[in-house]
């Protein structure tokens, strides 16, 4: 089962972002961005992440890349806790470790801490070799914090989403796809133009050397998003995170995009997370889908199953608004009130209750629901779809 | 005939040359009829729209063609109209919702006030009650409350915007009203709302439409016939069905089958090699013939003419797509 084995691993990711400002005092309201998010992604699979503007989705991948720090939670690549290396500040990983498995495991006999599973096993384990030392303990986990961050960098990757953005206008395209060489140091002048090139053909710019010299205002939107491709394959990562790579882009040139993405993955034995807000194209794009409503996840499972079965009442809602190509076909009406509203501080209850046209009292009295497998592999966060509340 | 447009060339005039963005462009319109228009950006749908109502940038240059509208008392060519003569049928002939509406509505006057404006242009004898009464009763068609009027538009999400408007575009009864991308920035949800909204109420008023969209499910969902465009030129018009199920131009074809639907089989997506052409120096012939694997040594040199091939089915192609079948495009 090697080449099955997890990639990525978030649990319980948070990212609040304050919603007032305030010389004296605490903050007291803050947008929910992302709550309580938890996903797994397996090598050369891919999860796509789906839901409306302003629920959540792009705030999860620029956590996983490092450029948002989280408010909470963890996040596993290949098996180790990358968590305390995306927090810029030393003393707020150090508040990390401690919380997380310091207070945890002090409080653990030695039995207990031999019989933990799961990723945390391991650092029970050094916690044990290291005679239960809390300071080594955390330095050990810090250690190296900046060079690790480097490494971490390599192997987690991202796509953006405007192809005409992303591309610094006064660079060459070799310069640009060259760059995270030269960030990281690797091979000299004549191996990276070996590099650049070959990376630049497997993108489909070929031939190489009429496009290396040449600027991205030179080139069209679904060339530059190739470029922007080939930027962000260069290292070999183990993970991208896509933010909608083809949305900017026409739709004859948009499959060529899309499938280029998914040979690469493929080659590459490379895992995506693919953020969209196009439920066609995620169809095409991802072996998992999970569909977020206000910074929480509300239904996950196989791509096709929830397409064809969707079960959370907003995923339905989502599905039946998607226009179909086919003036034949009618679509169901959509089953929603209202409209989104902001996550600052929202009440404690399902995040859905507002426009949900099944709730009920029990929706009302309790916290946000669980994701509960309902199905094989298919989890639905919804009290009514689960029957517990009727 | 409502409106008929035939032979329209309006190229825009640059440093480098022109740059056809509509080309030879003819196509019909009849009460209560709704035309939809699909093409990639900058193959020219949007400037179409701009060349019929006149709401040219200054280095655009008409190069012919006409614009034949009948209000019930006979066609006029809007082409030759003097302008004083042309505002007549803006707005109150022909309306438009356009695209990023939420950019088109002024921040600081309010939502319903601009609405009356519009009016008061059109019908400077309109008593001002009678022009917040009407404003009122197309807030209510569009599906707002009334009360909204007196908000800015910073008050308003998106959706309302679109919905704020439209109304505007009807404000004074308009016989055609071109809708141009009107829900782009939407998401799903909002998106289907006021698709449904719009249809609904062009059907009711019996209204004939252009609907200008990039996105070939949204214009199936709104269109009673639909025109494919490309670079410049319609490649192929047709009723809504016979566009989808039996497409003749190879470059429609291409385009239904690269689209991604989330019901029905989950069939193998077409890419269509290379990119639309610059409209600064079309390719000679056929401007789709170097992506298009039917074309052979005539299509990169004799311009197809646009032909009604079966009844009301207009195709531009020398080599058209047979029933059943199966064009088969490479790429990478």
């Amino acid at each position: 089962m090697q080449n099955n084995d997890v990639v990525l691993k978030i649990e319980n990711l948070r990212k609040y972002f304050p919603a007032e400002r305030k010389i004296f005092g605490k903050v007291k309201l803050f947008v929910h961005a992302v709550d309580d998010v938890s996903f797994e992604i397996r090598r050369k699979e891919s999860l796509a992440l789906v839901g409306e503007s302003g629920c959540g989705k792009t705030t999860t991948g620029r956590v996983l890349v490092g450029l948002e720090e989280p408010t909470s939670g963890r996040i596993v690549v290949e098996q180790e806790d990358v968590t305390p290396l995306l927090y810029d500040d030393e003393s707020a990983a150090k508040r990390y470790v401690h919380e997380t498995y310091v207070k945890k495991f002090a409080a653990m006999s030695d039995e207990q801490l031999k019989s933990v599973t799961g990723i945390d096993a391991l650092y029970a384990q050094r916690f044990l070799d290291l005679g239960r030392n809390e300071a080594k303990f955390v330095d050990e986990l810090l250690q190296n914090r900046r060079e690790r961050v480097w490494q971490m960098r390599r192997r987690i990757q991202m796509i953006f989403q405007d192809p005409y953005e992303s591309l610094n206008p006064r660079m060459t395209i070799f310069d640009i796809v060259a760059e995270p060489l030269n960030i990281h140091g690797v091979g000299n002048l004549k191996e990276r133009e070996e590099m650049v090139a070959k990376m630049l053909a497997d993108v489909g710019l070929t031939p190489p050397e009429t496009f290396m010299f040449r600027f991205p205002h030179e080139l069209s939107g679904g060339q530059r998003q190739r470029v922007a491709i080939a930027r962000a394959l260069i290292l070999n990562p183990s993970f991208v995170v896509a933010d909608e790579p083809t949305s900017m882009l026409d739709v004859s040139i948009r499959t060529g995009v899309m499938k280029l993405m998914m040979r690469l993955a493929e080659e590459h034995d490379m895992s995506y997370l693919y953020i969209t807000h196009d439920l066609a194209v995620a169809r095409y794009m991802s072996n998992d889908i999970a569909v977020m409503y206000l910074g929480k996840i509300v239904e996950r499972g196989p791509t096709e199953e929830v397409l064809k079965n969707p079960l959370h009442p907003y995923t339905q809602a989502l599905l039946a608004a998607v226009p179909i190509p086919d003036p034949e076909m009618k679509r169901g009406e959509p089953n929603i009130k209202g409209s989104v509203p902001r996550p600052i501080n929202p009440p404690p209850r399902c995040r859905f209750f507002d426009r949900c046209p099944y709730a009920v009292k029990f929706c009302e009295d309790n916290d946000h629901p669980p994701l509960r497998e309902v199905a094989p592999k298919h989890f639905v966060a919804c009290y009514v779809v689960s029957g517990e509340a009727s | 005939m409502l409106l008929s447009v035939r032979d329209l060339r309006m190229y825009y005039k640059t440093k480098m040359g022109y740059v056809k963005a509509v080309d030879g462009i003819s196509f019909d319109l009849d009460q209560g009829e709704s035309l939809g228009i699909v093409g990639e950006s900058g193959c020219g749908k949007t400037s179409i729209s701009m060349t019929i109502l006149r709401l040219l940038p200054d280095n655009a240059e008409f190069k012919g063609g006409s614009v034949l509208f009948d209000m019930g008392n006979g066609p006029v060519d809007l082409v030759n109209l003097p302008e004083s003569e042309m505002r007549k049928y803006r707005w109150r002939g022909i309306s438009m919702i356009f695209q990023a509406a939420m950019n088109s509505l002024n921040p600081v006057y309010k939502v319903g006030d601009q609405i009356i404006e519009a009016i008061q242009n059109h019908f400077p004898d309109m008593p001002l009650d009678k022009a917040r009464q009407k404003v009122a009763e197309l807030f209510t068609l569009v599906g707002l409350d009334p009360s909204r009027m007196d908000q800015y538009p910073h008050q308003y999400s998106g959706g309302m915007k679109q919905r704020a408007v439209i109304a505007m575009a009807l404000a004074c009864d308009p016989k055609i009203i071109i809708a141009d991308e009107p829900t782009t920035a939407l998401d799903v949800i909002v998106q289907d709302r006021i698709l449904k909204e719009i249809r609904k109420i062009q059907r009711k008023l019996n209204m004939a439409m252009i609907y200008i969209s990039h996105d070939i499910a949204v214009i199936a969902e709104v269109s009673d016939k639909i025109a494919v465009m490309y670079a410049g030129k319609f490649v192929e018009l047709a009723d809504a069905v016979t566009i989808f199920k039996q497409p003749m131009h190879p470059y429609t074809y291409g385009l239904m089958h690269a689209f991604p639907s989330t019901v029905g089989e989950k069939t193998e997506l077409v890419t269509i090699p290379g990119e639309p052409p610059n409209l600064l120096n079309p390719p000679k012939g056929c401007r789709f013939a170097p992506r298009c694997p039917k074309a052979d040594s005539v299509c990169s040199e004799v311009e197809p003419e646009y032909r009604e091939l079966e009844k009301n089915h207009f195709v531009a192609c020398h080599h058209p797509v047979q029933p059943k079948e199966v064009v088969r495009f490479y790429a990478e």
